[in-house]
């Protein structure tokens, strides 16, 4: 008997299904489901504990598109997503082609511009914090010798930008990266008929480079703006939304709604709006794709 | 002007834009170092000073006074170790199943398994707290671990190292007679090390600084991680020294992986495009 089982498994078209389970349970469990669970979710009013009024149909939709907090929070996560993303693709691209090359002055750079990655929100925000504070932080001071007062974190005009400086210094060795491997893969030989046509680097660069490593540029563009929609860890560990909303994202204000007010469903209406916005760029983004391959 | 002097006058100006980012990312990292050795009272001073005069442990000792900074230690190493290494495993099985054996219904599986990295975190979060809760996962380390440990990237990457390996190697082993799973776990998985490592050094580092999913899971002082537990506490101190000597303790161990496996981070992010 159990050497039957043993055959029946050996067999690759068998033991696959026991390979694959695992993830595919896992998958389905704990992202298929609540995916769905979302959106259901979205039309009940429950707490964490799965009391409330049950159903309550549109109500939540309703609520929240005549809330101007949430107003607020989406425009702020649209003018964020619109600076952040842009800024970091212009310093990726710019640095990328700077460091292309593998010599050793360009990987010690690659190597410095990678360190903030592995540090945690939770350090970077107390960094910024610190290094930006009104009394103690020497950058303020700094700036002060220059005769510039600036007053970082608490500054309805100032500290948006500040959380967009933060997650640009945070992330922006992760698309250098991501652009220095693909531009080493752009054969030699376009530049070399370049250099002899006397084509100057820089229009090499609009002309070669970038028509050339065009997928990439998509695919760091899609994760780029789908990453910044959901910005929270920052805004988290350094202002909390403050000053008056001016840095309260989408995401922040469903945490604050589904988590600290203990409002479930009204969270997951909140978070269909930021699920739409991000289905309709992949949408985009993968039409295109294929219209390119067809 | 000699072709070399003008290539030479080229650079300068590429050195110094490099040196600018440099700086703007290295500045703060050193000087909260500093600060975390510093002396409070020389913390508070006015005007700052980027230099110390005075290096303490003092900070040190006052944070772990404060919080259980070494039990949320404990609870990160945790975290990152449960959530990478069973994890690396599950998904290298159906990484495996999916580059290189035959079975009814892999494409719709495969396709099932890609569309998943398709679903934000942020949209899914507040249904998947509740089943978290519901299954009574609440506040312990099932509940934190279990719902990342299939990773539908970490399949993706797996299945296209396993596809380069040649087909001569697994029939070899089944002629000596080797079963399938032996075929998987003792020729095929350690030739795919690289990429093992890899992953491995990525997940640890995105559990490590993973803010959200602790944050949401757990409540129990006893059951924070690092990284949240730090975030909740800096919030109720006016103690800069103990802030930053905390935000040292987070940042140190991943700069020695990163210091350790520097090639992994940098292949790894190009390959797989990690968010962050």
């Amino acid at each position: 008997m159990t050497k039957r089982i043993k055959t029946f498994w050996n067999k690759p078209s068998h033991l696959a299904y026991l390979f694959v389970m695992p993830v595919v349970l896992l998958l389905v469990v704990f992202r298929i489901a609540p995916m769905f669970a979302a959106f259901a979710c979205s039309f009940f009013d429950v707490n964490m504990f799965l009391e409330g009024k049950g159903f309550v149909g549109l109500d939540n939709f309703i609520e929240a598109i005549s809330d101007t907090r949430f107003w607020n929070s989406f425009w702020v996560t649209i003018k964020y997503t619109l600076i952040e993303v842009p800024l970091q693709m212009i310093i990726g691209l710019l640095l990328g082609g700077l460091l292309t090359k593998n010599t050793f002055r360009n990987k010690f750079f690659r190597g410095a511009y990678f360190l903030p990655i592995v540090c945690s929100a939770t350090a970077v925000g107390i960094m910024w914090r610190m290094f930006m504070h009104s009394n103690v932080g020497i950058l303020t001071y700094w700036l002060k010798l220059l005769g510039l007062n600036v007053n970082f974190l608490n500054s309805t005009d100032i500290t948006f930008f500040v959380i967009i400086f933060m997650s640009v210094w945070r992330s922006f060795g992760i698309t250098t990266v991501i652009f220095v491997s693909a531009m080493q893969n752009v054969p030699g030989e376009l530049y070399e008929s370049a250099d002899l046509d006397g084509c100057s680097k820089i229009r090499q660069f609009f002309a070669i480079t970038i028509p050339v490593i065009k997928e990439t540029f998509s695919f760091v563009l899609i994760t780029r703006l789908i990453g910044s929609l959901q910005v929270f860890d920052l805004v988290f560990t350094t202002t909390k939304g403050g000053p008056n909303y001016t840095t309260e994202t989408l995401v922040y204000y469903t945490y604050v709604k589904a988590f600290s007010n203990n409002r479930m469903g009204y969270g997951s209406a909140v978070s269909m709006f930021l699920f739409v916005i991000i289905l309709i760029i992949t949408v985009i983004f993968y039409k295109r794709l294929f219209k390119e391959e067809a | 002007m000699s072709y070399k002097t003008k290539k030479r006058l080229v650079n300068i100006p590429i050195l110094i834009v490099l040196i600018i980012f440099g700086a703007v990312i290295i500045v703060p990292i050193i000087w909260i170092t500093i600060c975390a050795f510093r002396p409070q009272t020389e913390l508070m001073q006015y005007p700052p000073k980027f230099f110390a005069t005075e290096l303490t442990l003092g900070n040190f000792s006052a944070i772990s006074q404060r919080i259980k900074i070494w039990t949320y230690v404990g609870n990160s190493v945790i975290y990152c170790l449960g959530s990478t290494v069973p994890s690396v495993f599950l998904n290298a099985l159906a990484g495996y199943a999916f580059a290189r054996m035959r079975f009814k219904g892999k494409n719709i599986l495969f396709i099932l398994v890609l569309a998943t990295m398709m679903i934000p975190f942020q949209v899914i979060m507040v249904p998947l707290f509740l089943e978290v809760y519901k299954f009574g996962m609440y506040d312990n380390f099932a509940g934190l671990i279990i719902p990342n440990l299939g990773a539908a990237i970490t399949v993706f990457m797996l299945r296209a190292s396993f596809s380069m390996l040649p087909k001569e190697l697994e029939e070899a082993a089944r002629i000596d007679g080797l079963t399938e799973f032996g075929i998987f776990a003792k020729i095929m998985l350690p030739l795919v090390k690289p990429t093992l490592v890899t992953v491995i050094v990525l997940g640890i580092n995105g559990a490590w600084n993973d803010l959200m999913w602790p944050l949401l899971v757990t409540s129990n002082t006893n059951m924070r991680t690092l990284t949240n537990g730090l975030a909740l506490f800096i919030d109720s101190s006016l103690q800069y020294g103990t802030a930053f000597a905390g935000a040292f303790i987070s940042i140190c161990p991943m700069f020695v992986l990163y210091i350790i496996g520097q090639k992994y981070f940098v292949e790894g992010t190009a390959t797989s495009g990690l968010k962050g």
